[in-house]
Protein backbone atom coordinates (compact mmCIF):
# COMPACT_ATOMS: atom_id res chain seq x y z
CA UNK A 1 0.00 0.00 0.00
CA UNK A 2 1.38 3.42 -0.87
CA UNK A 3 1.55 5.90 1.96
CA UNK A 4 -1.72 7.85 1.60
CA UNK A 5 -0.17 11.16 2.66
CA UNK A 6 3.60 11.13 2.09
CA UNK A 7 5.27 13.82 4.16
CA UNK A 8 8.47 13.82 2.14
CA UNK A 9 8.93 14.78 -1.50
CA UNK A 10 9.41 12.49 -4.48
CA UNK A 11 12.69 10.62 -4.80
CA UNK A 12 13.57 10.24 -8.48
CA UNK A 13 16.48 8.07 -9.62
CA UNK A 14 18.38 8.72 -12.86
CA UNK A 15 20.47 5.78 -14.07
CA UNK A 16 22.05 4.56 -17.29
CA UNK A 17 25.57 4.15 -18.71
CA UNK A 18 28.27 6.79 -18.35
CA UNK A 19 28.07 9.63 -20.85
CA UNK A 20 24.43 9.11 -21.81
CA UNK A 21 23.52 12.49 -20.31
CA UNK A 22 22.32 11.85 -16.74
CA UNK A 23 24.00 14.90 -15.21
CA UNK A 24 22.83 17.06 -18.10
CA UNK A 25 19.28 15.78 -17.70
CA UNK A 26 19.34 16.58 -13.99
CA UNK A 27 20.71 20.07 -14.68
CA UNK A 28 17.98 20.52 -17.29
CA UNK A 29 15.26 19.44 -14.86
CA UNK A 30 16.62 21.76 -12.20
CA UNK A 31 16.54 24.68 -14.62
CA UNK A 32 13.02 23.85 -15.77
CA UNK A 33 11.52 23.08 -12.37
CA UNK A 34 13.39 25.32 -9.92
CA UNK A 35 10.83 28.11 -10.27
CA UNK A 36 7.97 25.72 -9.54
CA UNK A 37 9.23 23.49 -6.74
CA UNK A 38 11.95 22.99 -4.17
CA UNK A 39 14.73 20.65 -5.37
CA UNK A 40 17.81 18.77 -4.15
CA UNK A 41 20.32 16.45 -5.84
CA UNK A 42 22.46 13.48 -4.76
CA UNK A 43 25.24 12.22 -7.04
CA UNK A 44 27.05 8.86 -6.87
CA UNK A 45 30.31 9.42 -8.67
CA UNK A 46 32.53 6.41 -9.02
CA UNK A 47 35.82 8.15 -8.65
CA UNK A 48 35.37 11.90 -8.46
CA UNK A 49 32.87 14.45 -7.32
CA UNK A 50 32.79 15.65 -10.92
CA UNK A 51 29.01 15.26 -11.28
CA UNK A 52 28.33 17.22 -8.11
CA UNK A 53 30.78 19.90 -9.20
CA UNK A 54 29.27 20.05 -12.70
CA UNK A 55 25.83 20.54 -11.21
CA UNK A 56 27.03 23.12 -8.69
CA UNK A 57 28.86 24.98 -11.45
CA UNK A 58 25.74 25.01 -13.61
CA UNK A 59 24.36 27.32 -10.93
CA UNK A 60 20.81 26.00 -11.06
CA UNK A 61 20.67 25.12 -7.36
CA UNK A 62 22.50 26.49 -4.35
CA UNK A 63 25.60 24.33 -3.75
CA UNK A 64 24.42 22.97 -0.39
CA UNK A 65 21.46 21.30 -2.09
CA UNK A 66 23.80 19.14 -4.18
CA UNK A 67 25.60 16.35 -2.29
CA UNK A 68 27.99 13.66 -3.49
CA UNK A 69 28.03 10.14 -2.05
CA UNK A 70 31.22 8.07 -2.29
CA UNK A 71 30.55 4.54 -3.41
CA UNK A 72 33.87 2.81 -2.67
CA UNK A 73 34.00 1.66 -6.30
CA UNK A 74 30.68 -0.12 -5.75
CA UNK A 75 28.17 2.06 -7.63
CA UNK A 76 25.70 -0.82 -7.93
CA UNK A 77 25.84 -1.66 -4.24
CA UNK A 78 25.19 1.96 -3.35
CA UNK A 79 21.92 2.14 -5.28
CA UNK A 80 20.74 -1.42 -4.95
CA UNK A 81 21.79 -3.59 -2.02
CA UNK A 82 23.41 -1.38 0.61
CA UNK A 83 21.63 1.88 -0.11
CA UNK A 84 22.43 3.27 3.37
CA UNK A 85 24.85 6.02 2.32
CA UNK A 86 22.36 7.31 -0.24
CA UNK A 87 19.38 7.07 2.09
CA UNK A 88 21.19 9.00 4.81
CA UNK A 89 22.13 11.75 2.35
CA UNK A 90 18.60 11.95 0.96
CA UNK A 91 17.14 12.07 4.47
CA UNK A 92 19.63 14.78 5.42
CA UNK A 93 18.55 16.93 2.45
CA UNK A 94 14.90 16.28 3.23
CA UNK A 95 15.41 17.33 6.82
CA UNK A 96 17.24 20.52 5.86
CA UNK A 97 15.26 21.69 2.85
CA UNK A 98 12.00 19.70 2.70
CA UNK A 99 12.33 19.50 -1.09
CA UNK A 100 9.39 18.51 -3.32
CA UNK A 101 11.79 16.48 -5.43
CA UNK A 102 15.17 14.84 -4.77
CA UNK A 103 17.03 13.73 -7.90
CA UNK A 104 19.56 10.92 -7.42
CA UNK A 105 22.13 10.26 -10.15
CA UNK A 106 23.63 6.78 -10.22
CA UNK A 107 27.33 6.25 -10.81
CA UNK A 108 26.46 4.51 -14.02
CA UNK A 109 28.94 2.10 -15.52
CA UNK A 110 26.86 -0.32 -17.49
CA UNK A 111 23.47 -1.32 -18.74
CA UNK A 112 22.31 -3.49 -15.87
CA UNK A 113 22.28 -1.22 -12.81
CA UNK A 114 18.92 0.03 -11.54
CA UNK A 115 17.78 1.59 -8.27
CA UNK A 116 16.23 -0.27 -5.39
CA UNK A 117 12.61 0.79 -4.86
CA UNK A 118 13.61 1.26 -1.21
CA UNK A 119 15.75 4.22 -2.32
CA UNK A 120 13.71 5.87 -5.08
CA UNK A 121 9.99 6.17 -5.73
CA UNK A 122 10.40 6.29 -9.48
CA UNK A 123 13.33 6.02 -11.91
CA UNK A 124 14.49 7.14 -15.33
CA UNK A 125 16.88 5.08 -17.44
CA UNK A 126 18.90 7.15 -19.92
CA UNK A 127 20.29 5.85 -23.23
CA UNK A 128 22.42 7.74 -25.73
CA UNK A 129 21.18 7.58 -29.29
CA UNK A 130 24.81 7.58 -30.40
CA UNK A 131 25.22 4.28 -28.50
CA UNK A 132 23.49 2.71 -31.48
CA UNK A 133 19.97 1.75 -32.48
CA UNK A 134 20.40 -1.85 -31.25
CA UNK A 135 20.77 -0.98 -27.59
CA UNK A 136 17.06 -0.40 -27.00
CA UNK A 137 16.14 -3.69 -28.66
CA UNK A 138 18.71 -5.67 -26.66
CA UNK A 139 16.92 -4.61 -23.49
CA UNK A 140 17.81 -5.17 -19.85
CA UNK A 141 16.00 -4.35 -16.62
CA UNK A 142 16.39 -0.57 -16.86
CA UNK A 143 15.56 -0.31 -20.54
CA UNK A 144 12.54 -2.59 -20.25
CA UNK A 145 11.10 -1.67 -16.87
CA UNK A 146 12.36 1.67 -15.54
CA UNK A 147 9.39 3.99 -15.03
CA UNK A 148 10.67 6.14 -17.89
CA UNK A 149 13.17 5.43 -20.66
CA UNK A 150 14.87 8.46 -22.16
CA UNK A 151 16.50 8.04 -25.58
CA UNK A 152 18.79 11.02 -25.31
CA UNK A 153 20.69 13.34 -27.68
CA UNK A 154 18.32 12.77 -30.59
CA UNK A 155 19.91 15.80 -32.27
CA UNK A 156 22.89 13.50 -32.95
CA UNK A 157 20.86 10.84 -34.77
CA UNK A 158 21.61 12.01 -38.32
CA UNK A 159 25.33 12.25 -37.52
CA UNK A 160 25.63 8.73 -36.17
CA UNK A 161 23.42 6.99 -38.69
CA UNK A 162 20.72 5.99 -36.24
CA UNK A 163 17.04 6.06 -37.16
CA UNK A 164 15.49 7.85 -34.21
CA UNK A 165 11.90 6.77 -34.81
CA UNK A 166 12.97 3.20 -35.29
CA UNK A 167 14.94 3.22 -32.04
CA UNK A 168 11.99 4.69 -30.14
CA UNK A 169 9.64 2.11 -31.67
CA UNK A 170 12.03 -0.69 -30.63
CA UNK A 171 12.18 0.73 -27.12
CA UNK A 172 8.40 0.97 -26.90
CA UNK A 173 8.06 -2.61 -28.07
CA UNK A 174 10.57 -3.76 -25.43
CA UNK A 175 8.70 -1.84 -22.72
CA UNK A 176 5.17 -3.09 -22.94
CA UNK A 177 3.61 0.36 -23.08
CA UNK A 178 5.78 2.01 -20.40
CA UNK A 179 6.81 5.62 -21.14
CA UNK A 180 9.57 6.50 -23.61
CA UNK A 181 10.76 10.03 -24.33
CA UNK A 182 13.09 10.87 -27.22
CA UNK A 183 14.99 13.80 -25.74
CA UNK A 184 17.35 16.46 -26.94
CA UNK A 185 18.19 19.56 -25.02
CA UNK A 186 17.80 21.43 -28.29
CA UNK A 187 14.26 20.11 -28.89
CA UNK A 188 11.87 22.20 -26.82
CA UNK A 189 8.90 19.87 -27.22
CA UNK A 190 10.90 16.93 -25.88
CA UNK A 191 12.07 18.97 -22.88
CA UNK A 192 8.46 19.87 -22.15
CA UNK A 193 7.46 16.21 -22.39
CA UNK A 194 10.15 15.32 -19.85
CA UNK A 195 9.17 18.01 -17.34
CA UNK A 196 5.50 17.08 -17.77
CA UNK A 197 6.32 13.45 -16.95
CA UNK A 198 8.31 14.43 -13.84
CA UNK A 199 5.64 16.88 -12.68
CA UNK A 200 3.00 14.18 -13.07
CA UNK A 201 5.12 11.77 -10.99
CA UNK A 202 5.44 14.40 -8.25
CA UNK A 203 1.66 14.80 -8.29
CA UNK A 204 1.06 11.03 -8.21
CA UNK A 205 3.44 10.76 -5.26
CA UNK A 206 1.69 13.58 -3.42
CA UNK A 207 -1.65 11.93 -4.00
CA UNK A 208 -0.27 8.72 -2.53
CA UNK A 209 -0.82 6.88 -5.82
CA UNK A 210 2.77 6.07 -6.69
CA UNK A 211 3.92 2.56 -5.82
CA UNK A 212 7.71 2.16 -6.28
CA UNK A 213 8.47 -0.83 -8.48
CA UNK A 214 11.68 -2.71 -9.11
CA UNK A 215 12.77 -2.82 -12.75
CA UNK A 216 14.97 -5.84 -12.35
CA UNK A 217 17.61 -7.64 -11.67
CA UNK A 218 16.21 -10.02 -14.26
CA UNK A 219 13.50 -10.10 -16.82
CA UNK A 220 10.39 -11.86 -15.61
CA UNK A 221 10.19 -14.75 -17.99
CA UNK A 222 7.54 -17.21 -18.90
CA UNK A 223 7.61 -19.80 -21.60
CA UNK A 224 6.61 -23.41 -21.83
CA UNK A 225 9.18 -25.74 -20.38
CA UNK A 226 9.37 -29.04 -22.22
CA UNK A 227 8.14 -31.96 -20.13
CA UNK A 228 11.03 -33.78 -18.44
CA UNK B 1 14.44 -12.57 22.92
CA UNK B 2 16.01 -16.01 22.93
CA UNK B 3 19.66 -16.08 23.86
CA UNK B 4 21.87 -15.76 20.78
CA UNK B 5 25.41 -17.14 21.11
CA UNK B 6 28.13 -14.47 21.03
CA UNK B 7 29.91 -15.97 18.05
CA UNK B 8 26.78 -15.72 15.94
CA UNK B 9 26.24 -12.09 16.96
CA UNK B 10 29.84 -11.33 16.04
CA UNK B 11 29.37 -12.95 12.64
CA UNK B 12 26.34 -10.77 12.05
CA UNK B 13 28.12 -7.56 13.06
CA UNK B 14 31.41 -8.33 11.30
CA UNK B 15 29.83 -9.36 8.03
CA UNK B 16 30.67 -7.00 5.17
CA UNK B 17 27.10 -7.52 3.98
CA UNK B 18 25.77 -5.64 7.03
CA UNK B 19 24.00 -2.67 5.44
CA UNK B 20 25.91 0.14 7.13
CA UNK B 21 27.65 1.58 4.06
CA UNK B 22 30.90 -0.24 4.89
CA UNK B 23 31.75 -0.27 1.19
CA UNK B 24 32.28 3.50 1.36
CA UNK B 25 35.18 3.11 3.83
CA UNK B 26 38.87 2.26 3.46
CA UNK B 27 40.02 2.90 7.08
CA UNK B 28 42.31 5.60 5.77
CA UNK B 29 44.03 3.32 3.27
CA UNK B 30 43.09 5.34 0.21
CA UNK B 31 44.64 8.48 1.68
CA UNK B 32 47.73 6.51 2.68
CA UNK B 33 48.10 5.04 -0.83
CA UNK B 34 47.71 8.49 -2.33
CA UNK B 35 50.65 9.50 -0.18
CA UNK B 36 52.83 6.65 -1.33
CA UNK B 37 51.97 3.64 0.84
CA UNK B 38 52.78 0.46 -1.10
CA UNK B 39 51.15 -2.92 -1.11
CA UNK B 40 54.06 -4.40 0.87
CA UNK B 41 53.46 -1.86 3.63
CA UNK B 42 49.78 -2.66 4.15
CA UNK B 43 50.39 -5.19 6.97
CA UNK B 44 52.47 -2.59 8.81
CA UNK B 45 49.69 -0.10 8.21
CA UNK B 46 47.21 -2.52 9.81
CA UNK B 47 49.50 -2.97 12.81
CA UNK B 48 49.98 0.76 13.16
CA UNK B 49 46.24 1.27 13.26
CA UNK B 50 45.82 -1.51 15.82
CA UNK B 51 48.35 0.27 18.02
CA UNK B 52 46.73 3.70 17.60
CA UNK B 53 43.34 4.58 16.09
CA UNK B 54 41.77 1.21 16.78
CA UNK B 55 42.50 1.55 20.50
CA UNK B 56 40.72 4.90 20.56
CA UNK B 57 37.75 3.39 18.72
CA UNK B 58 37.58 0.18 20.72
CA UNK B 59 38.16 2.00 24.01
CA UNK B 60 35.36 4.42 23.19
CA UNK B 61 33.04 1.54 22.31
CA UNK B 62 33.60 -0.44 25.53
CA UNK B 63 33.34 2.62 27.78
CA UNK B 64 30.10 3.58 26.04
CA UNK B 65 28.82 0.02 26.53
CA UNK B 66 29.65 0.17 30.24
CA UNK B 67 27.85 3.47 30.63
CA UNK B 68 24.83 2.19 28.72
CA UNK B 69 24.66 -0.85 30.98
CA UNK B 70 24.93 1.38 34.08
CA UNK B 71 22.68 4.14 32.78
CA UNK B 72 25.40 6.76 33.01
CA UNK B 73 25.55 9.78 30.66
CA UNK B 74 27.19 9.20 27.28
CA UNK B 75 28.19 12.79 26.50
CA UNK B 76 31.54 12.45 28.32
CA UNK B 77 32.35 9.42 26.13
CA UNK B 78 31.61 11.35 22.95
CA UNK B 79 33.68 14.27 24.22
CA UNK B 80 36.59 11.97 25.13
CA UNK B 81 36.42 10.34 21.68
CA UNK B 82 36.33 13.72 19.92
CA UNK B 83 39.32 14.96 21.92
CA UNK B 84 41.25 11.87 20.79
CA UNK B 85 40.20 12.25 17.14
CA UNK B 86 41.67 15.60 16.12
CA UNK B 87 40.88 15.33 12.40
CA UNK B 88 37.59 16.98 11.60
CA UNK B 89 37.28 14.78 8.50
CA UNK B 90 37.59 11.60 10.56
CA UNK B 91 35.10 12.79 13.15
CA UNK B 92 32.63 13.61 10.39
CA UNK B 93 33.08 10.22 8.74
CA UNK B 94 32.70 8.40 12.04
CA UNK B 95 29.49 10.31 12.74
CA UNK B 96 28.12 9.44 9.29
CA UNK B 97 28.91 5.78 9.99
CA UNK B 98 27.31 6.14 13.40
CA UNK B 99 24.11 7.32 11.75
CA UNK B 100 24.23 4.36 9.36
CA UNK B 101 24.64 1.96 12.29
CA UNK B 102 21.88 3.66 14.28
CA UNK B 103 19.58 3.41 11.28
CA UNK B 104 20.10 -0.35 11.20
CA UNK B 105 19.82 -0.70 15.00
CA UNK B 106 16.54 1.19 15.01
CA UNK B 107 15.20 -1.42 12.67
CA UNK B 108 16.64 -4.50 14.41
CA UNK B 109 16.07 -3.45 18.03
CA UNK B 110 13.20 -0.99 17.73
CA UNK B 111 12.43 -1.10 21.44
CA UNK B 112 16.01 -1.23 22.72
CA UNK B 113 16.56 1.56 25.26
CA UNK B 114 20.31 1.65 24.50
CA UNK B 115 19.65 2.09 20.79
CA UNK B 116 17.33 5.00 21.50
CA UNK B 117 19.85 6.59 23.87
CA UNK B 118 22.74 6.58 21.38
CA UNK B 119 20.50 7.75 18.54
CA UNK B 120 19.49 10.80 20.61
CA UNK B 121 23.10 11.93 20.99
CA UNK B 122 24.17 14.95 19.03
CA UNK B 123 26.66 13.52 16.49
CA UNK B 124 26.90 9.93 17.69
CA UNK B 125 30.25 8.49 16.47
CA UNK B 126 30.49 4.96 15.11
CA UNK B 127 31.98 3.31 18.24
CA UNK B 128 29.17 4.68 20.42
CA UNK B 129 26.56 3.56 17.88
CA UNK B 130 28.18 0.11 17.92
CA UNK B 131 27.99 0.11 21.71
CA UNK B 132 24.26 0.83 21.47
CA UNK B 133 23.80 -2.13 19.14
CA UNK B 134 26.00 -4.32 21.37
CA UNK B 135 23.96 -3.39 24.44
CA UNK B 136 20.72 -4.18 22.62
CA UNK B 137 22.01 -7.45 21.18
CA UNK B 138 23.74 -8.61 24.35
CA UNK B 139 27.33 -8.47 23.14
CA UNK B 140 30.00 -8.26 25.89
CA UNK B 141 32.79 -5.66 26.07
CA UNK B 142 35.63 -7.94 24.98
CA UNK B 143 33.68 -9.15 21.95
CA UNK B 144 32.79 -5.57 21.07
CA UNK B 145 36.45 -4.52 21.24
CA UNK B 146 37.43 -7.48 19.04
CA UNK B 147 34.73 -6.52 16.58
CA UNK B 148 36.10 -2.98 16.29
CA UNK B 149 39.64 -4.27 15.69
CA UNK B 150 38.63 -7.00 13.27
CA UNK B 151 36.43 -4.66 11.28
CA UNK B 152 39.25 -2.15 10.93
CA UNK B 153 41.71 -4.73 9.61
CA UNK B 154 39.14 -6.24 7.25
CA UNK B 155 38.20 -2.77 5.96
CA UNK B 156 41.84 -2.10 5.11
CA UNK B 157 42.16 -5.50 3.42
CA UNK B 158 39.08 -5.17 1.25
CA UNK B 159 39.95 -1.59 0.28
CA UNK B 160 43.44 -2.76 -0.65
CA UNK B 161 41.90 -5.02 -3.28
CA UNK B 162 40.35 -1.98 -4.90
CA UNK B 163 43.36 0.32 -4.53
CA UNK B 164 46.38 -1.94 -5.05
CA UNK B 165 46.62 -4.84 -7.48
CA UNK B 166 46.65 -7.92 -5.32
CA UNK B 167 45.81 -11.59 -4.92
CA UNK B 168 42.78 -11.55 -2.59
CA UNK B 169 44.18 -14.55 -0.75
CA UNK B 170 47.20 -12.42 0.19
CA UNK B 171 44.94 -9.72 1.64
CA UNK B 172 43.05 -12.30 3.67
CA UNK B 173 46.43 -13.64 4.82
CA UNK B 174 47.21 -10.20 6.24
CA UNK B 175 43.93 -10.22 8.15
CA UNK B 176 44.66 -13.69 9.47
CA UNK B 177 48.15 -12.71 10.55
CA UNK B 178 46.85 -9.60 12.31
CA UNK B 179 44.37 -11.54 14.45
CA UNK B 180 46.72 -11.95 17.46
CA UNK B 181 47.28 -8.19 17.46
CA UNK B 182 43.52 -7.63 17.21
CA UNK B 183 43.06 -9.90 20.21
CA UNK B 184 45.78 -8.10 22.19
CA UNK B 185 44.37 -4.65 21.44
CA UNK B 186 40.92 -5.83 22.50
CA UNK B 187 42.27 -7.32 25.77
CA UNK B 188 43.98 -4.04 26.55
CA UNK B 189 40.84 -1.93 26.38
CA UNK B 190 38.04 -4.39 27.24
CA UNK B 191 38.04 -3.54 30.95
CA UNK B 192 37.83 0.24 30.56
CA UNK B 193 34.88 1.99 32.16
CA UNK B 194 36.00 5.61 32.54
CA UNK B 195 36.05 8.01 29.55
CA UNK B 196 39.31 9.49 30.88
CA UNK B 197 41.01 6.13 30.42
CA UNK B 198 40.21 5.78 26.73
CA UNK B 199 43.65 5.57 25.08
CA UNK B 200 44.75 8.88 23.56
CA UNK B 201 46.65 7.17 20.77
CA UNK B 202 45.57 8.99 17.64
CA UNK B 203 48.00 8.63 14.73
CA UNK B 204 48.95 12.15 13.60
CA UNK B 205 50.08 11.01 10.14
CA UNK B 206 46.77 9.24 9.52
CA UNK B 207 44.92 12.33 10.69
CA UNK B 208 46.88 14.61 8.36
CA UNK B 209 46.30 12.27 5.42
CA UNK B 210 42.59 12.09 6.27
CA UNK B 211 42.33 15.87 6.19
CA UNK B 212 44.01 16.02 2.76
CA UNK B 213 41.84 13.16 1.50
CA UNK B 214 38.63 14.94 2.45
CA UNK B 215 39.67 17.83 0.21
CA UNK B 216 40.81 15.72 -2.73
CA UNK B 217 38.47 15.62 -5.71
CA UNK B 218 39.45 12.12 -6.80
CA UNK B 219 38.55 9.39 -4.39
CA UNK B 220 36.68 6.12 -4.23
CA UNK B 221 36.15 6.07 -0.47
CA UNK B 222 34.73 8.61 1.92
CA UNK B 223 37.70 7.97 4.27
N1 LIG C 1 24.29 16.55 -28.54
C1 LIG C 1 23.84 16.41 -27.30
N2 LIG C 1 24.72 16.20 -26.32
C2 LIG C 1 24.25 16.05 -25.04
C3 LIG C 1 22.87 16.13 -24.73
N3 LIG C 1 22.72 15.93 -23.39
C4 LIG C 1 23.97 15.75 -22.89
N4 LIG C 1 24.89 15.82 -23.87
C5 LIG C 1 26.35 15.70 -23.74
O1 LIG C 1 26.69 14.36 -23.43
C6 LIG C 1 27.91 14.34 -22.65
C7 LIG C 1 27.72 13.49 -21.41
O2 LIG C 1 26.73 14.08 -20.59
P1 LIG C 1 26.65 13.88 -19.02
O3 LIG C 1 25.40 14.57 -18.59
O4 LIG C 1 27.91 14.25 -18.35
O5 LIG C 1 26.47 12.28 -18.96
P2 LIG C 1 26.45 11.29 -17.67
O6 LIG C 1 27.79 10.65 -17.61
O7 LIG C 1 25.38 10.30 -18.00
O8 LIG C 1 26.12 12.12 -16.48
C8 LIG C 1 28.23 15.78 -22.34
O9 LIG C 1 29.23 16.21 -23.21
C9 LIG C 1 26.92 16.51 -22.60
O10 LIG C 1 27.11 17.86 -22.97
C10 LIG C 1 21.94 16.39 -25.83
O11 LIG C 1 20.74 16.48 -25.67
N5 LIG C 1 22.50 16.51 -27.07
MG1 LIG D 1 27.11 12.23 -14.65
Amino acid sequence: MPDPSPTRGLRLGVCGPVGTGKSSLIALLCRELAGRMSLAVVTNDIYTDEDARFLRASGVLTPERIRAVETGACPHTAIRDDITANLLTVEELEEEFAPDLVLIESGGDNLTATFSPALVDTQVFVLDIAGGGDVARKGGPGIERADLLVVNKTDLAPHVGVDRDRMVADAEAARDGRSVIALSRTDRASVDALTAWVTAEVARHRAGELVPTDPGPMAAHSHDHPAA
Amino acid sequence: MDHVPTDLLLMLFADARLPVAGHTQSAGLEAAVQHGLTSAEVPAYMSARLATTVRVEAGTAVVALHRLDHELPLEPVVAAWAARTPSHALRRTSRAQGRAMNRLSASLWADGAAVRRVARLDGCPRPVALAGAAAAAGLDALSLARLVGYDDVQTVASASLKLLPLDPAAATGWVHDALPEVAAAAEDVAGLTDPRDIPATAAPQTEVWAQAHARSTRRLFSA
